[in-house]
């Protein structure tokens, strides 16, 4: 990593700190052997406010111990991080991505994004397509993102069932924290596609028609299911076996749908204009679906109304263009009056008009900084990028601030996170120190010999 | 410096000369004071003071030795720059960004599709842009001349160009011409097809131009019965590439591309102002810093595409160190709003100190362009195109609060409405987010 020295001294600098903290860790890939401490840093918790020179204890991969120097014990054997001038955080949590669905951006062949021939595609499970070894993983994650949902992208009604990831893992397996953690739902303009306006669904009523009619298919499904269940269990019934009528075909579509009738696990909404939040929100509340909503990033008439929901939302991409003939700031803003009134908010690293972010991830934290710019007060902008997101997919404890008992995905930077200019030092992901380079780092070094 | 403030009287003086916009004329004299003055060109003056004189930045320093009725701002605790330049823009075309109907299109003029009221201009500029350059789309070979405006909106269409700046035409090569007609089964469906209707064209422009050059010769003979050839007003733009009368904008991302139009220019005559995306530089810095030729690139999109796969985030910072001009660009409606939190990304992105990331998106943006001695920097004599910031611009956290152009207040965040004082009535928008290339979708069309 010499090699730098010619581009600047700052990365020497890097270098040099990179080198010191490999030697003191481990290898990539290796279990958290020995108790790490890193020590000096200024803690951003997240959950309790930011300790000025603190300590972070990490053992077995998970937060040991958190507090202000002095006041923690520091385990004997452990591996010392001295974090003096360096910002430690939690791992960064991007609450809407592709990563894994897709390589190079044209090319067909790599991309899994959608599944268009149907509006109502509940069955579509993104673990089934996520590529692991993406070379879009360690780029996101050499900026601070440890974790990420990843959704389907916003073609269909019902787009599909979203997975959790950590970005870090020897396979899929390791990777892949929670399988169909949410559903991904659109309703808007964007989805109205069938034929030009010659099949049906081609406008928002047939849209709405369309999915009603799809939830009600599935609760008759369950009621139907349920009886062939129960007519198994009479004595008359000459098979015995456990499992039900064995001549009931299951409709793997319609099953899909059962777990977000029962409210088991979230929905995630992604509608942009204010009056289809409303038209969607009017089914979500007739089924009982519990909503996270995204975007909404055309809703500023009915934000009262939306606080009124009392559920989430991610809000953005925050680069979303306003209107021709709003203030410049309309969207801007809208993270911030969105926490004004008591939202919990989630920020995603999309941009603007696209899909949930997969080359762009890496600039997860600048959507929040630039929240902050415009009115959100830097904790909640730092919260809308972790706990935040933790909490609204269910892993709120296991990930997103510094809390005993916490997975230890955990950040060094040499500034303010939020910030364009800082440096990210290291990133630890379950405790294990990772390897702060990516193909990008690889084709820079190569040709700054 | 202590200055008596008279603006009421300039005021009342300006207001027989109103015609056009209800905003009021700017004041003869103006000081921004107390600023933390990014000059862009000769570093960062710390409490700095900026006295502009009729719409020309008249002296920059610790001090200014203005007249005492010099209208005052005061900027304690703010941040100047000279206004943010985007040497690569497609907005307030109305879309009409390629006209994909041949390979070869060089008369095509940008001004022709300028809509002086889309809102994407007031989207950049209050995010500090004053200066653009509207290229023709990358669909072609040889694409369309381009328009520099200054984004003073609220004004007409004339009063936006940039007086007297140089003509610009856009090149391209690499994936999007050779799929727009390969798709069509036309020629160009490779790199081999896009180069070589490239040598065609300037073989073509050679015999138009021997044919005039005949022409002239016989009328400067005196010889009565001369016949002129026929304008033709595609070769007459080739010509004028081939005469050095046009700056080549070359739309390229791969290494090897770059060498082979370098190769073409210099078997033609002509020179390559700038390449544009050009995120395969770092590979070939050394060969092409001689040529002069500067980039006009992104700092962080890639992946969108194939020739967008080797793109690394210190590609700009590592050809500025092998001596390359180095410019940032938007290429999209969205970015362009922030370009300035794309400069800051260079302090991250190998090490750019604060003076060079701010030149990337000013004076050398300019000097793409061809009006560095006009803008760009914040210097006596030069056009008094400013921003005030709320904190450092390179900062995620930067607001542009107040842009000048010309020493006119053309956005001013704390007035109501939009912000903008020489603006009202209703915007147009061409929809989309104005981009060619970096858009999850680009298409190039």
């Amino acid at each position: 990593m010499t090699r730098n020295v010619r581009i600047s001294s700052d990365l020497t600098a890097f270098a040099i700190a990179a080198v010191l903290l490999c030697v003191g860790s481990m290898a990539a890939g290796q279990s958290a052997a020995k108790p790490i401490a890193i020590t000096g840093g200024k803690l951003l918790t997240v959950s309790h406010g930011v300790i000025e020179n603190g300590v972070l204890v990490i053992a077995d991969g998970k937060i040991a111990a958190v507090g202000p120097a002095g006041q923690v014990a520091i385990p004997a054997g452990a591996t010392i991080v001295d974090a003096k001038g360096l910002t430690v955080y939690p791992g960064l949590i991007d609450p809407d991505t592709t990563l894994g669905l897709m390589e190079v951006g044209s090319d067909e062949n790599s991309s899994d994004l959608a599944e268009p021939s149907d509006e109502i595609m509940p069955h579509m499970h993104v673990s089934d397509a996520f590529h692991a070894e993406t070379e879009l993983i360690p780029v996101a994650r050499l900026n601070g993102v440890t974790n990420a949902v990843v959704a389907p992208a916003p073609e269909d009604s019902v787009a599909g069932q979203d997975i959790f990831i950590q970005l870090a893992g020897k396979n899929r397996d390791e990777m892949i924290l929670g399988r169909d953690v949410a559903l991904a739902m659109n309703y808007g303009a964007g989805q109205r596609r069938r034929g030009g306006r010659s099949e049906y669904p081609s406008t928002r009523m047939g849209l709405i028609t369309q999915l009603r009619q799809s939830l009600m298919d599935a609760q008759h499904y369950e009621a139907t299911r349920d009886a062939a269940s129960k007519k198994s269990d009479k004595p008359e019934d000459k098979s015995g076996e456990k499992g039900g009528d064995k001549s009931f075909q299951r409709d793997l579509k319609m099953e899909a749908l059962l777990p977000y009738l029962h409210g088991e696990r979230p929905v995630v909404a992604g509608v942009y204009e204010g009056y289809d939040v409303e038209s969607f929100m009017k089914v979500a509340q007739e089924f009982h679906l519990k909503v996270i909503l995204n975007h909404v990033t055309r809703t500023q008439e009915i934000l009262d109304e939306i606080a009124a929901y009392k559920v989430p939302v991610i809000v953005g991409p925050i680069y979303d263009l306003p209107r021709p003939n709003e203030r410049y700031d309309a969207v801007y803003t809208l993270p911030a009056e969105l926490a004004k009134r008591g939202v919990k908010i989630a920020i995603a690293s999309g941009e603007a008009g696209g899909p949930g972010g997969a080359h762009s991830v890496r600039n997860l934290p600048y959507s929040a900084g630039f929240a902050v710019a415009y009115g959100l007060p830097y904790d909640e902008a730092l919260k809308a990028i972790t706990l935040n997101v933790a909490e609204m997919f269910g892993f709120g404890d296991k990930l997103g601030s510094l809390d005993v008992g916490k997975t230890g995905n955990i950040v060094l930077a040499n500034g303010d996170p939020l910030d364009v200019r800082t440096d990210v030092k290291q990133v630890y992901i379950d405790g294990i120190a990772q390897p702060m380079v990516s193909r990008q780092t690889r084709l820079r070094d190569e040709y700054n010999k | 410096m202590r200055l008596r403030l008279l603006p009421g009287l300039l005021f009342l003086a300006a207001l027989p000369l109103l015609a056009q916009t209800t905003a009021p004329l700017p004041p003869a004299d103006m000081v921004i004071q107390n600023a933390t003055v990014m000059t862009a060109s000769h570093g960062t003056i710390e409490h700095g003071a900026v006295w502009v004189h009729n719409g020309k930045i008249a002296a920059v320093g610790a001090t200014v030795d203005a007249p005492a009725t010099a209208v005052v701002v005061d900027a304690t605790g703010k941040w100047l720059t000279p206004g943010i330049i985007d040497p690569h823009s497609h907005s307030a075309l109305d879309n009409d960004v390629n006209e994909a109907t041949s390979p070869v299109t060089p008369s095509m003029m940008m001004i022709d599709a300028f809509d002086n009221r889309d809102a994407a201009l007031y989207h950049a500029l209050a995010g500090g842009v004053t200066t653009e350059l509207l290229l023709h789309g990358s669909a072609n070979m040889i694409g369309g001349q381009a328009v520099v405006i200054k984004n003073k909106f609220g004004l007409s269409r004339d009063a936006m160009l940039f007086p007297n700046a140089p003509r610009s035409i856009k090149f391209a090569s690499g994936e999007n011409p050779k799929r727009v007609y390969g798709s069509r089964n036309q020629l160009p469906s490779t790199r081999m097809g896009n180069f070589e209707i490239m040598r065609q064209s300037f073989e073509d422009a050679k015999v138009y131009m021997a044919g005039w050059d005949a022409y002239n010769a016989k009328v400067a003979k005196g010889e009565k019965t001369a016949v002129a050839p026929k304008v033709d007003l595609k070769l007459e733009a080739l010509a004028d590439v081939l005469r050095g009368k046009l700056y080549v904008q070359i739309h390229c991302y791969r290494a090897d591309e770059f060498l082979t139009e370098e190769a073409i220019a210099k078997e033609y005559g002509y020179k390559i102002r700038a390449f544009h995306h050009a995120l395969e530089m770092y590979k070939v810095a050394d060969q092409i810093a001689p040529t002069g030729t500067g980039i006009a690139t992104f700092t962080d999109w890639w992946g969108y595409k194939d020739e967008a796969w080797d793109a690394i985030p210190w590609n700009a910072v590592m050809s500025m160190r092998a001596g390359i001009k180095v410019a940032l660009k938007s290429d999209s409606n969205d970015h362009i709003r922030r370009l300035n939190q794309e400069a800051g990304k260079m302090v991250h992105y190998g090490g750019a100190t604060e003076d060079e990331a701010i030149r990337m998106v000013t004076l050398n943006a300019a000097w793409i362009i061809g009006v560095d001695d006009r803008t760009g920097s914040i210097d006596p004599g030069k056009d008094a195109d400013l921003v005030i910031w709320n904190v450092d611009p390179l900062s995620t956290y930067a607001r542009a609060e107040k842009v000048y152009i010309d020493g006119d207040l053309f956005f001013d965040m704390a007035a109501p409405g939009f912000g903008t004082p020489h603006f009202s009535g209703a915007m147009h928008s061409a929809g989309g987010e104005g981009g060619e290339d970096g858009q999850y979708d680009g298409d190039g069309d």
